[in-house]
């Protein structure tokens, strides 16, 4: 798993590539923008190839803990493998979901300026 | 132009309670599913591109619809959240929304249109804005029009609200009556008012009166008599002697002998009064059942691995169990009771014993971990009411008399798949495994994930 964070304002985008599963998601929970829970990020899973209830878990527990702190988690450019999964587990009625990146991050900028 | 479909569960709820077995985007009126007539509008109106999104599951509906190719359109799927506005739906379709014009419909409503028109026109030049509505429906249109034109003529549609069994009876009965002169219908016939699937075997004493549409592999046995007003389903048999006027048989449905169908719904072994919204289910399978289709051979592989895990373990837990029950029991450590529960399949229950292992001393510790009190779950195993991993058993309550649709794929156990997995911290977690596990766990699988839950409990 390739995990690349790039700043757009005060939103980190976290583009994740490869797999999500038990063996990369302690990876993915050291990443800095994941592990500070004040900071909101757009998760980019355009190029994740595979995701499990593992990597879902680490995706549920970042979202519950930086909302704790207010800032947000949101996901842009699900594949349809990933939007699958997503949907089978009811994990999207928790997320925020956009097809592009850009929007995203609009969307988090404003939802973290009303706080 | 492209068009944005936007449904929410809650606007197609009372189709989950109604017709549990049908997926409510998938909810065949006139045997042309739902979700098809929007697309054929859209089509109508110009579109190429098409996206639906719920906050709903769209497996069935991904896998019925596909990516379009079958109407020459590009067909996506997406999310959306129950209480996302418009600018919000738009804002998370960016990428998609990048024509000038989008078409959004919104609700769980019917579009009366016509074939014959050219709503493509329309379309263009149309102000931006809402342009039909109705209660739980309206469709709107985003972006300037492609032309301004100086008097507009009304739009030439209306929409219904599809918000109950009556309406929906109401609706599919006057696109039969209607037919094929207004919308695209399934099925074959050489004169008007009667379209006929493939695979019917319609035998030579029964009577077909117009208007009626029949579906796919279906048996019209002697003497019966179908219409006028009959909508009969895929899969569906019709008896000797039987009559079905002004009624809907949906798909999956066996009419026994001498019945007569008049102005009802039929669905499985349940009868349907589309006036009062009551119905009734036939106990008898002779009167009214529903035709199942025989268990894959995965899920008989998977029954017969789960037997075998449990005769295992029920061999392994059965000394620790007799010495340590009459002791736990002795020092009231042990308590039992029993609870109704949901069974896997609709309108199932039954009676599970339940332990409680109170105290922490050392013999309630050692019962605990060795799971001593999933044994008497263990022995349902056998009986087919449980398996030995899968969806927590759901309590039958006031609230939750039929199974939530959330509990999709449900397959109660002795062991969830929550309790094999160590992240999930409250239910709603829990829930998210069960049905990840649920779609994509294998028998191999199932006995690691029994492994972990137990390992988790030492």
């Amino acid at each position: 798993m390739n995990i690349s964070e790039t700043q757009a304002g005060s939103i980190t985008i976290v583009a994740i590539t490869g797999t999500l599963d038990a063996s990369t998601t302690k990876e993915l929970l050291k990443s800095p923008a994941i592990s500070n829970p004040a900071q909101s990020v757009v998760m980019d899973l355009e190029h994740l190839d595979f995701l499990d209830s593992s990597g879902l878990g680490a995706l549920i527990g970042t979202l519950r803990k930086k909302r704790e702190r207010s800032a947000e988690t949101l996901i842009s450019c699900m594949n349809d493998r990933v939007r699958r999964v997503f949907e089978i587990t009811n994990a999207h009625r928790i997320f925020h979901i956009f097809d592009d990146t850009a929007a995203a991050v609009d969307y988090a900028t404003q939802l973290t300026a009303r706080i | 132009m492209k068009t944005l479909l936007a449904i929410r569960e809650r606007e197609y709820e009372w189709v989950q309670q109604a017709f549990p077995s049908i997926h409510p985007l998938l909810l065949p009126i006139c045997n042309k599913p739902f979700t098809e007539f929007l697309i054929d509008f859209a089509i109508l109106a110009g579109s190429t591109e098409i996206r639906l999104l719920s906050d709903g599951p769209l497996g069935k509906v991904e896998d019925y619809c596909e990516d379009g190719s079958r109407w020459g359109i590009k067909l996506s799927y997406g999310h959306l959240q129950a209480e996302d506005s418009l600018p919000e739906l738009l804002n998370k379709s960016r990428k998609f929304c990048t024509d000038d014009r989008i078409m959004i419909i919104s609700g769980f409503s019917f579009i009366h249109y016509d074939k014959q028109l050219g709503y493509a026109n329309f379309m263009s030049l149309m102000p931006a804005g809402t342009c039909a509505s109705c209660p739980g429906g309206n469709i709107t249109l985003a972006g300037p029009p492609e032309t301004s034109a100086q008097e507009l003529p009304a739009l030439p549609l209306t929409l219904m609200p599809l918000n109950q069994i009556e309406s929906y009876f109401r609706i599919s009965m006057e696109t039969l009556e209607t037919g094929a002169a207004r919308y695209v219908l399934p099925g074959y016939g050489n004169e008007p008012g009667c379209a006929i699937g493939r695979n019917v075997v319609i035998s030579k004493s029964s009577e077909i009166i117009k208007p009626v549409s029949i579906g796919n592999n279906v048996q019209i046995l002697s003497g019966a008599v179908i219409g006028p007003g009959a909508i009969i389903g895929n899969n569906v048999i019709v008896d000797k002697e039987s009559t079905v006027k002004s009624g809907i048989i949906l798909d999956n449905t066996y009419i026994g002998e001498h019945l007569e169908i008049n102005g009802r719904i039929a669905t499985g072994n349940t009868l349907i009064d589309p006036a009062r919204g009551a119905s009734i289910a036939m106990e008898d399978p002779h009167l009214l059942s529903g035709i199942r289709s025989a268990d894959k051979r995965g899920s008989a592989i998977r029954k017969t691995v789960h037997l075998l895990a449990a005769a295992i373990l029920v061999a392994l837990q059965l000394i620790p169990f007799l010495l340590l029950f009459p002791l736990l029991k002795l020092l009231g450590r042990w308590k039992s009771g029993m609870a109704i529960c949901h069974g896997a399949g609709h309108g199932k229950s039954f009676t599970l014993p339940t332990t409680l292992i109170t105290g922490n001393g050392p013999l309630a510790s050692l019962a605990s971990s060795l799971s001593l009190d999933r044994l008497p779950l263990l022995l349902r195993i056998f009986t087919g009411q449980l398996a030995i991993i899968g969806s927590t058993p759901v309590p039958v309550t006031l609230e939750t008399v039929v199974l939530p649709g959330e509990h999709q794929g449900y397959r109660p156990a002795v062991f969830s798949y929550a309790e094999a997995e160590e992240w999930p911290v409250n239910d709603s977690d829990a829930a998210i495994v069960e049905r990840y596990f649920i779609v994509h766990s294998t028998p191999l699988k199932d006995i690691s994930m029994t492994l972990k839950a137990l390992l988790n409990r030492l």
